[in-house]
């Protein structure tokens, strides 16, 4: 599904991705670890096209189409989806709005007819109970005067109403409770299927306990420096990053 | 010619008294404002003025579907068709007459004009204790072609009162009108009292809008404008708290594009103690269009304890749109809280981001974001059948899709 080829990129003559190597299958779910500025949110951001970041050097593909040629809208029709990890606040566009919008304009893109109001928002009522949201949430402002979690969990309602093949959490677990992160999780898991994909990126393991990866890769400086599955996010709780960092640097020494 | 020399032959025609002879004299002498005055720098009448209009005008029958067409269906309907009062409704505890004399106290040349030339418009009175509860519509139409109206309305609301108005003023052909609308209001104690200003007429309209309100203790103005449509709007909102707890509130949007003009010039008078006013201004400006906001706080000595909010936000969409925005605040008073901000600015990058990556594409976004930056203004219109007007005709002006009224 995504293939990822010694990616460098970085912002303002600054390289911050220094060749990044990644291959994602449909049905798995990544985890992407690694420490303040390493270069995680980088990442997710050249994915799904911020254009701040300028790309130096090797390819990404996704389901074969060259992903660096799309606008970030393309990138959204074609299937990827970017929980911020700062989600907008947009007053004035109630929630059902702005879902509307961007399912017409996908559906634009993809030459089909627009879902009428009223099947969108029945389609909206099942999602929100899926993930225990509460009514009257659909008329409010986006993201306007949202508590942390709320912002969250609009990440995770958007995703679902947009079903995209690839998702990108970006540090989705920051600054939610247990509760909170238990909710969002079992809203990524319900949503989860054979077709599509999903990328975790997170400073802590404890997400990991509720959306458990199949594979985790740990950032450092630009580079993915060591490859694992699950067992790895724990034994990275247990010692933290020091040591893979240090065999790490020894190596690029 | 020009509309100067239109009205000096129509003046020379017209049996008028001697002291509304003698305004017009001294206003011919002078003629209209000029950019070098003060209160007109960055507007200029110029053009507006170098057409040629026709002063007295009959009036055609309108039609109804013409009629229904324009109107946002409130029962209570006032309707003029060039000057000529067609429709007053029956509201119990409200007396609603044709034109009377009045006098205004100013020194502007716009509404010496309307004084000597006025002999349309409305006199309202709301006895006391009375709550109209459905907003009173009044549909000023301009029918014949290259007409120059004046309306000079009077309305005086009795103590403990409440009533709102929902103003339209439309021109009905394809040819030019301009309208110089003036209504006075006194407000008595306790009362509350609203007006909502729906300028959206046609590309060849132009209107000078003054309202003066003076406040008695205890009462609430509000005072709400949206400007989507004329080619040159000038608003002169004018109030005068004369009493402790005078609330004055002005929210307005102005969403401008080709050759658009509009000009808000508000003016708060706090000549009383423990008194508030709020104002908040929004525009959107694309094409070659042009924006201008004065906004004159005065305190005076005595008035302690005021809460004066202003702010004025813009929205510059084009290359060649511009804005010129000016607070004016003149203290006098020591204990008082008062704060103004003017913003220019262009769309949230991270917004535009954000939307696009939900696969919103880039004008899509803009146009969206531009509708929510401009919704603010509109958020606290209390009439319903307002907020919803002034929403479709955001979001048809910006040509953005928004459906749910959730």
């Amino acid at each position: 599904m995504l293939q990822i080829k010694e990616l460098k990129a970085g912002i303002e003559s600054n390289q911050i991705l220094k060749g990044i190597n990644l291959e994602v299958k449909a049905g798995e779910i990544h985890a992407i670890m690694g420490p303040n500025g390493s270069g995680k949110s980088t990442l997710s951001a050249v994915i799904s096209g911020k254009e701040e970041y300028e790309v130096e050097g090797g390819s990404i593909t996704f389901d074969g189409k060259d992903l660096l040629e799309l606008d970030p809208e393309e990138r959204a029709h074609n299937g990827i989806f970017l929980s911020f990890q700062y989600p907008v606040e947009i007053p004035g566009i109630s929630v059902s709005n702005f879902i509307k919008s961007s399912i017409t304009e996908r559906r634009k893109a993809q030459r089909l007819e627009a879902i009428p109001s009223k099947d969108l928002l029945k389609m909206m009522r099942e999602k929100m109970e899926l993930l225990s949201i509460k009514k009257g949430y659909l008329s409010r402002n986006m993201n306007e005067g949202f508590s942390g979690g709320e912002k969250k969990r609009n990440e995770i309602f958007q995703m679902s109403m947009l079903e995209p093949k690839l998702a990108i959490l970006d540090e989705t677990d920051s600054g939610l409770d247990i509760d909170a992160l238990r909710i969002v999780a079992n809203g990524v898991n319900k949503l989860r299927s054979v077709d599509n994909a999903t990328i975790v990126i997170t400073h802590y393991q404890r997400l990991l306990d509720y959306i458990i990866p199949d594979f985790v890769h740990v950032l450092h400086n630009g580079r993915i420096i060591k490859s694992g599955g699950k067992e790895l996010a724990l034994e990275l709780e247990e010692k933290g990053y020091d040591w893979i960092i240090k065999e790490a640097d020894k190596k690029w020494a | 010619m020009g509309l100067i020399k239109n009205i000096k032959l129509y003046s020379e025609e017209i049996q008028i008294s001697a002291d509304k002879k003698e305004i017009l004299t001294s206003f011919l002498l002078n003629g209209f404002p000029t950019t070098k005055d003060e209160e007109w720098k960055y507007t200029s009448l110029k053009k507006v003025i170098a057409k040629e209009y026709r002063i007295e005008n009959k009036g055609k029958i309108i039609d109804s579907s013409v009629i229904e067409k324009y109107s946002l269906g409130f029962k209570n309907r006032i309707i003029f068709s060039d000057g000529k009062l067609i429709n007053t409704p029956t509201i119990k505890g409200v007396n609603i007459t044709g034109f009377s004399e009045f006098e205004s106290a100013t020194t502007d040349s716009i509404l010496q004009l309307n004084k000597a030339l006025s002999q349309n418009g409305f006199t309202i009175s709301v006895d006391k204790n009375t709550i109209v509860e459905n907003p009173i519509e009044i549909l000023f139409f301009s029918t014949t072609e290259n007409s120059f109206s004046q309306y000079r309305n009077q309305i005086s609301i009795g103590e403990n009162s409440e009533v709102k108005f929902v103003e339209r003023i439309q021109n009905l052909n394809s040819s030019s009108s301009f309208v110089n609308h003036f209504t006075q209001t006194n407000c008595a104690k306790n009362t509350k009292v609203e007006f909502n200003k729906i300028q959206n007429n046609t590309a060849e309209s132009q209107l000078i809008d003054t309202v003066n309100v003076y406040q008695d203790q205890d009462s609430t103005c509000n005072i709400n404008t949206l400007i989507f449509g004329g080619s040159f709007t000038r608003n002169n909102l004018n109030f005068e708290q004369n009493g402790s707890n005078c609330e004055s509130n002005m929210n307005g949007v102005s969403v401008l594009n080709d050759n658009q003009l509009a000009d808000n010039h508000t003016f708060v008078d706090h000549k009383s103690a423990h008194c508030r006013s709020n104002e908040m201004y929004k525009g959107v400006y694309l094409g070659h269009s042009k924006g201008v906001f004065n906004g004159k706080i005065m305190v005076r000595p005595n008035a302690q304890k005021i809460d004066a909010f202003q702010s004025n936000n813009n929205l510059l969409l084009s290359d060649t749109s511009s804005i010129d925005s000016k607070p004016q605040l003149e203290i006098y008073a020591d204990d008082v809280k008062c704060s103004h901000g003017c913003t220019i600015g262009q769309l949230d990058d991270d917004a535009l981001f954000y939307m696009r990556s939900r696969g919103i594409g880039i004008e899509e976004a803009k146009a969206i974001l531009t509708y929510a930056f401009a919704f603010e203004a509109i958020e606290n219109i209390s009439a319903k059948q307002v907020k919803t007007l002034a929403k479709n005709l955001l979001a048809q002006k910006l040509n953005v899709d928004l459906d749910f009224s959730l």
